[in-house]
C-alpha cells in the first residue's frame, strides 16, 4: 500500500486514517458467484419447485401439528428414550476409550511420533459419519439399538479424543515437571500430572458429546439402528403426518430438556462448586509460608 | 559441594490435601445408575448380551460373507459414482452459501449487541435453540415428505442446520465484540443496520468466514449421507446398493466418502488457520 503523499491541507493537520481496504472481498466475491452459479447448475435445482416449497411446508407443518396426534406419545417416548440409552451408552464408551487416546495425541505428554500417528487416526475415526458407521456395523451386529451405540461410540472417540488431547495440550507444564522431578514414571505424570488439570474440560466436553449423540442417536433408526428414527421415517413415508409430528415434539423436547440439565452440570464443572471459589488463593498461601 | 542441612520438618508445613465433597460420590453413582438404566436387558438396549454372541459365537456364514464384500471394494464401479458426488458437492455449496447468508443475519438478531431490545434477542435465541434441536437428517426427512425427494430438500435441510450452527458460534463472537467502534456508531447517529454493518461486521467477518469453512465441513459430511432418505446426492446410490445387498458397492462409496470428507478437511481447516490468525 502506498501512502498517499497529498498534503493534508485541513487547517490542524491532522488527516483522517486512510480507509483499510480489504484486497480479498473482490476475489472472495468471485469465488463465491462462481461456485453458486456451478452449483445451482449441477443440482438441477428447479426454481419454481423451490417457490412452491414454502407453501407446501406450511400445509405439511399444518398436518403434522395442528394437532399432533397425541395418542402416538405411549409409542413416541420409550422410543426417544431408548435413542437416550444409546447416545448415553455411546458416550460413556467413547469416554472410556477416548481418554487414553487423547493423552496419546497430545504432543506435550507424548512424543512426535505418537501424537502425529494418533492424531490422523482420530481424523480417519471422524470423517465416517454415524449413518455410514451403521451401514457397516449392522452388518454384523444386526438391526437394533445395540449396532446403533456402537456407531456413536466409535464416532465420538474421534472427536472426543482430538477435543481432550487439545486441552490436554493446554496445561501448565509445572505439575509434569513436580512430578518428574519426584521420579514418576510416565502413568504417574498422566494421572497426577496430566489429569487434575485437564479433567474438568474433559468431562464437559464428554457432556457435550452426550448432547451432540442425542440429536445423531434420534435419526440412526433411519437405517435400522434402533430410537425413534424408524418410527419417524416410517410415519413420513406413509404419511402419517400427526404421528409424525407427535413423534417429532418428543424428539425437539426431549433434546431440549437433556440439553438444558447437560448444559447446566457442564457449567458447574468448569466453574466449580459454588462457595468454593476462593479455594485456590488459600493453597497458594500455604504454599509460600512453606517456601519462607 | 556443600552439604545443605535438610530444614527442620515442623517448619515446613505441607499444604492440606484437598478434600473431596461428597459430589464426586453421588456424580460416581448418578453414572453407573444411568449406565445401568441404558445398558440393562429389561430397561435398557441390552448391550451386553448382544455384543458377548458376536465375540463369542462368531460370525455366521452369511455376515462373514458379507464382512469379506466390505474388504473388496469394487473400484471398477468408481466411474458411476462421479455424478453423484458432483450432486453431494454441489448441495454442499449451495447450502452452505444460503445458511451462511442467512445464519448473518439471525446472528445479528441473536446477540444483545446488535439485536436492539430484549424481545427480539430473546425470540431469536429460542429460534435458534429450537433449530439446533433437530439434526440435519430429520430436516431432510421432513423436507423430503414435504416437498419430495431431490437434491433441493438436502439443500434446504443444510440450510437450516447450518443458520443453527453458523448463528449460534457468531452471535457469540458478537458478544465478545469491541465496544469502541459501536460507541463510535452511536455517537455518529448510526441506526441499528448501519452500526451493525459499520462497527460490528468488519469486526467479525474472519470469525464468519472461518465458521462458515466450518460449516462448508459439516455440510459436505453431512450431504453425503442425506440421500439415504432421498434428498440427493451419492447417499442415494449408497442405500440403493445396501438395499440389492451390494455391500462390495457400499464399501466403495464409503471409502470415497472417507477420502472426500477428508480431503475437504485438510483444505478447510488449512484455510481457517490462515483467516483466523
Amino acid at each position: 500500500m502506498t501512502v498517499t503523499t497529498t498534503p493534508a491541507t485541513r487547517s490542524t493537520g491532522e488527516r483522517r486514517p486512510t480507509k483499510p481496504r480489504f484486497v480479498l472481498g473482490p476475489v472472495l466475491l468471485g469465488v463465491v458467484v462462481v461456485a453458486a452459479a456451478w452449483a445451482w447448475g449441477t443440482a438441477e435445482i428447479d426454481l419454481a419447485r423451490l417457490l412452491r416449497a414454502p407453501e407446501r411446508l406450511v400445509r405439511t407443518f399444518g398436518l403434522m401439528f395442528l394437532p399432533p396426534d397425541l395418542a402416538e406419545f405411549p409409542r413416541s417416548f420409550p422410543a426417544m428414550m431408548e435413542s437416550v440409552q444409546m447416545a448415553w451408552l455411546g458416550t460413556v464408551l467413547a469416554a472410556v476409550l477416548s481418554l487414553p487416546l487423547s493423552l496419546l495425541a497430545a504432543v506435550n505428554v507424548s512424543g512426535r511420533f505418537g501424537s502425529g500417528a494418533t492424531r490422523q487416526v482420530l481424523n480417519a475415526i471422524r470423517a465416517f459419519p454415524e449413518l455410514v458407521l451403521v451401514i457397516l456395523i449392522v452388518t454384523i451386529f444386526g438391526l437394533g439399538p445395540v449396532t446403533g451405540t456402537l456407531a456413536l461410540g466409535l464416532h465420538s472417540i474421534g472427536t472426543l479424543g482430538k477435543l481432550s488431547s487439545e486441552s490436554v495440550e493446554a496445561i501448565d507444564k509445572g505439575p509434569l515437571e513436580a512430578v518428574d522431578a519426584v521420579g514418576g514414571t510416565w502413568l504417574q505424570k498422566m494421572r497426577w500430572g496430566v489429569l487434575p488439570q485437564a479433567m474438568p474440560e474433559i468431562m464437559a466436553f464428554w457432556l457435550y458429546r452426550f448432547e451432540v449423540n442425542i440429536r445423531a442417536s434420534a435419526v440412526l433408526g433411519v437405517v435400522g439402528a434402533g430410537g425413534i428414527g424408524a418410527l419417524l421415517v416410517d410415519y413420513l413415508n406413509y404419511k402419517e403426518f400427526a404421528r409424525a409430528g407427535m413423534a417429532f415434539i418428543v424428539v425437539v423436547g426431549v433434546t431440549l430438556v437433556v440439553d438444558t440439565i447437560s448444559s447446566a452440570v457442564r457449567r458447574r464443572i468448569i466453574a466449580g462448586a459454588p462457595g468454593r471459589t476462593d479455594e485456590p488463593d488459600e493453597v497458594e498461601d500455604v504454599g509460600t509460608d512453606a517456601l519462607a | 559441594m556443600t552439604t545443605v542441612e535438610a530444614p527442620p520438618r515442623s517448619r515446613t508445613a505441607r499444604p492440606p490435601k484437598p478434600r473431596p465433597g461428597p459430589t464426586r460420590y453421588v456424580a460416581a453413582a448418578v453414572i453407573a445408575a444411568i449406565t445401568y438404566w441404558a445398558a440393562s436387558e429389561t430397561t435398557g438396549i441390552g448391550l451386553v448380551p448382544q455384543l458377548s454372541e458376536v465375540f463369542v459365537d462368531g460370525l455366521s456364514e452369511r455376515t462373514g460373507q458379507i464382512v469379506s464384500d466390505i474388504f473388496n471394494p469394487a473400484f471398477e464401479d468408481a466411474p458411476a459414482t462421479g455424478g453423484p458426488f458432483l450432486e453431494t458437492l454441489s448441495m454442499a455449496v449451495l447450502g452452505t452459501l444460503m445458511g451462511c447468508f442467512l445464519a448473518l443475519l439471525v446472528a445479528f438478531g441473536s446477540s444483545l449487541v446488535t439485536a436492539g431490545g430484549l424481545k427480539r434477542y430473546r425470540f431469536t435465541k429460542g429460534l435458534m435453540s429450537l433449530l439446533r434441536s433437530v439434526p440435519d437428517v430429520l430436516w431432510a426427512l421432513l423436507f423430503v415428505a414435504a416437498i419430495g425427494t431431490g437434491a433441493l430438500s438436502g439443500v434446504l435441510a443444510l440450510v437450516l442446520f447450518n443458520i443453527g450452527v453458523v448463528a449460534k458460534l457468531l452471535s457469540e463472537t458478537i458478544d465478545a465484540v469491541d465496544t469502541k467502534a459501536l460507541e463510535a456508531a452511536d455517537a455518529a447517529g448510526a441506526g441499528l443496520v448501519q452500526r451493525a454493518r459499520v462497527a460490528v461486521f468488519p469486526q467479525v467477518l474472519p470469525n464468519y468466514l472461518s465458521f462458515s469453512l466450518y460449516a462448508f465441513e459439516l455440510n459436505v459430511r453431512a450431504s453425503a449421507i442425506l440421500g439415504i432418505v432421498g434428498a440427493g446426492g451419492i447417499g442415494v446410490l449408497l442405500n440403493l446398493a445396501r438395499n440389492q445387498f451390494r455391500y462390495d458397492r457400499v464399501s466403495l462409496i464409503v471409502v470415497e466418502i472417507f477420502v472426500f470428507v477428508f480431503l475437504t478437511e485438510l483444505v478447510s481447516i488449512a484455510l481457517r488457520r490462515r483467516l483466523v490468525r
